[in-house]
């Protein structure tokens, strides 16, 4: 079934990326000098607040879930 | 009532236990120092949703020059009287619902009401809003962050399912502002926000801070916040209806290689008060509402392409019955001369809400012809966000970098909501598709 096969591959997503957390780096410890490209805007969890601001308000106000990436922020009368 | 088969998916359920040891609290983690530059941005967004009719109405329809069922009266102060108004007639004031703080409006079966007829879809919501943000570095240690939004939001809404609509209108003004401290090996952050509707007023103070290890390769976060929101209809000026939640998240990040990077975010939320929509027909939800998350993203970088990829999954669960799953995807790539597009994918699906009422047989020949709630009910809504549907937005970004000070971006994205979607839960099929489309304009300059 097609929603098993997807909520299997988000199910492998996740562990894969917990398995990442909880200490087994793909190699040695990233060195300071090797953290130009970490460095990058993009590879950031920040991105472009207000586009995350606006992004997160219309899915809030038209879907049932909402939250997970951090705390506070005010809430509306849209949901 | 809706019978539910709940999604008892593993996907989390190791996530969940974790998450009943989070503590209230927190935002992202990273930024182990303070910005070396200041940075103020201004963005506008133009936003329009559309929501079709099911051709199966098409036969029962009495107009087909009608574009929407037109309805309103003394529904809310905002939402203005037309010629075909029906009337939901709402107890000033309101009554206390079981054991909860839930409070309802009563509602009263419509008079007359046409029917929207056409299966092609029809304009409902309309959004300008215009945001600034500013983050000012003090002393080398310090950073304030300030962000104000102004959106004015005007259309028609459905009180029931996809039917039944009201012309709205609303302004928002939303401002909100966090202190950071940054040490050698973390920091700490205090926010506060206000947001200002007509009918909704909303505070919320939070707090967090973060800590990396030595060699800067794993952070923890921690945060937690407290929302206390006022809310007072228009159609009950003096409810003075309360809602107040409490929020945790805790969090970890850590470089996996130099070019790799993943996060995970659990947060628990407990909300307890006023969760009604008092502008919609049966609507009587819960007086508390708490839920639990787990994001887990990762950012890869490929050499080759010079390119970045984002993947985030988040699970979404509540005591509601909601069951939510999301996957976002978006590939960042550079180009010449400061130039830089990414192309963004998102999936979403959740189940309905364990009271949620689908559409009736009678109302599926006949838009117009309300579903009651079973008597038996104490919960009981209609709101086609609480059914189970999917969601598909594609989206794309291009930005450019002027000179060293300036950047310019625009962003359009796509949106379509459909109940055949659902990857769990029952669809209720009678909902029409729900679609939008937003088109953001930034520019940013640093200092």
């Amino acid at each position: 079934m097609k929603s098993n096969f997807i909520l299997k591959s988000l199910r492998a997503l996740l562990y894969l990326i917990v398995l990442g957390l909880t200490g087994c780096s793909i190699g040695p410890a990233v060195q300071p000098w090797e953290k130009e490209t970490l460095a990058r805007p993009e590879m950031t969890f920040g991105g472009d607040k207000l586009d995350t601001g606006y992004t997160e308000h219309i899915y809030s106000s038209k879907e049932a879930a909402s939250g997970g990436s951090g705390v506070g922020g005010g809430g509306c009368g849209c949901n | 009532m809706t019978s539910i088969t709940k999604t008892t998916s593993n996907v989390v359920s190791a996530a969940i236990v974790t998450a009943a040891m989070a503590l209230p609290s927190l935002q992202f983690a990273y930024a182990d120092s303070a910005p070396e530059r200041g940075i103020v941005s201004f963005k506008y967004l133009n936003y329009q949703d559309s929501q079709g009719s099911l051709s199966q109405y098409s036969s029962s329809s009495s107009s087909s020059t009608s574009t929407s069922t037109s309805s309103s009266g003394n529904v809310h102060s905002e939402r203005e009287n037309d010629n075909n108004a029906i009337w939901i007639d709402t107890i000033s004031g309101a009554t206390a619902v079981a054991t909860s703080t839930a409070t309802t409006p009563t509602v009263v079966t419509p008079k007359t009401l046409s029917t929207s007829t056409s299966s092609t879809a029809h304009d409902r919501i309309s959004v300008n809003a215009y945001s600034v943000m500013a983050l000012v570095p003090i002393a080398g240690v310090w950073s304030f962050g300030t962000t104000y939004i102004s959106d004015s939001v005007s259309g028609a809404s459905p009180t029931y399912h996809t039917s039944g609509l009201t012309t709205m209108h609303d302004a928002r003004q939303a401002v909100d502002a966090q202190l950071t401290r940054y040490f050698s090996s973390g920091n700490v952050s205090a926010g506060t926000s206000y947001s200002k509707e007509s009918d909704y007023l909303s505070r919320s103070y939070s707090l967090q801070g973060s800590l990396s290890t030595e060699d800067k390769n794993t952070t923890f976060t921690l945060g937690g916040s407290l929302t206390d929101d006022t809310i007072n209809p228009s159609t009950m000026p003096n409810l003075n209806a309360k809602k107040t939640t409490h929020a945790g998240l805790i969090g970890i990040t850590r470089v996996l290689s130099k070019n790799d990077i993943v996060q995970l975010n659990l947060g628990y939320s407990e909300g307890e008060g006023y969760y009604s929509d008092p502008y919609k027909y049966y609507d009587n939800r819960p007086g508390h509402r708490n839920n639990t998350t787990a994001l887990a993203r990762w950012n890869h970088h490929f050499e080759g392409t010079d390119g970045t990829v984002h993947l985030s999954y988040r699970y979404y669960s509540d005591t509601f019955g909601i069951r939510a799953h999301t996957l976002d995807t978006e590939y960042v790539q550079p180009l010449q001369n400061g130039w830089a597009v990414t192309p963004l994918l998102r999936l979403y699906t959740q189940n309905e809400a364990d009271f949620y009422i689908a559409t009736g047989a009678a109302e599926k020949a006949d838009p117009t012809v309300i579903t009651a709630p079973p008597q038996s009910a104490t919960y009981y809504s209609e709101d086609q966000r609480l059914s189970a549907m999917g969601a598909l937005t594609v989206g794309l970004k291009v930005s450019k970098q002027l000179n060293h000070d300036w950047l310019v971006d625009a962003k359009v994205e796509f949106y379509e909501q459909r109940s055949q979607w659902a990857l769990s839960g029952k669809a209720d099929t009678a909902l029409a598709p729900f679609s939008a489309r937003s088109i953001q304009l930034g520019i940013s300059r640093e200092f």
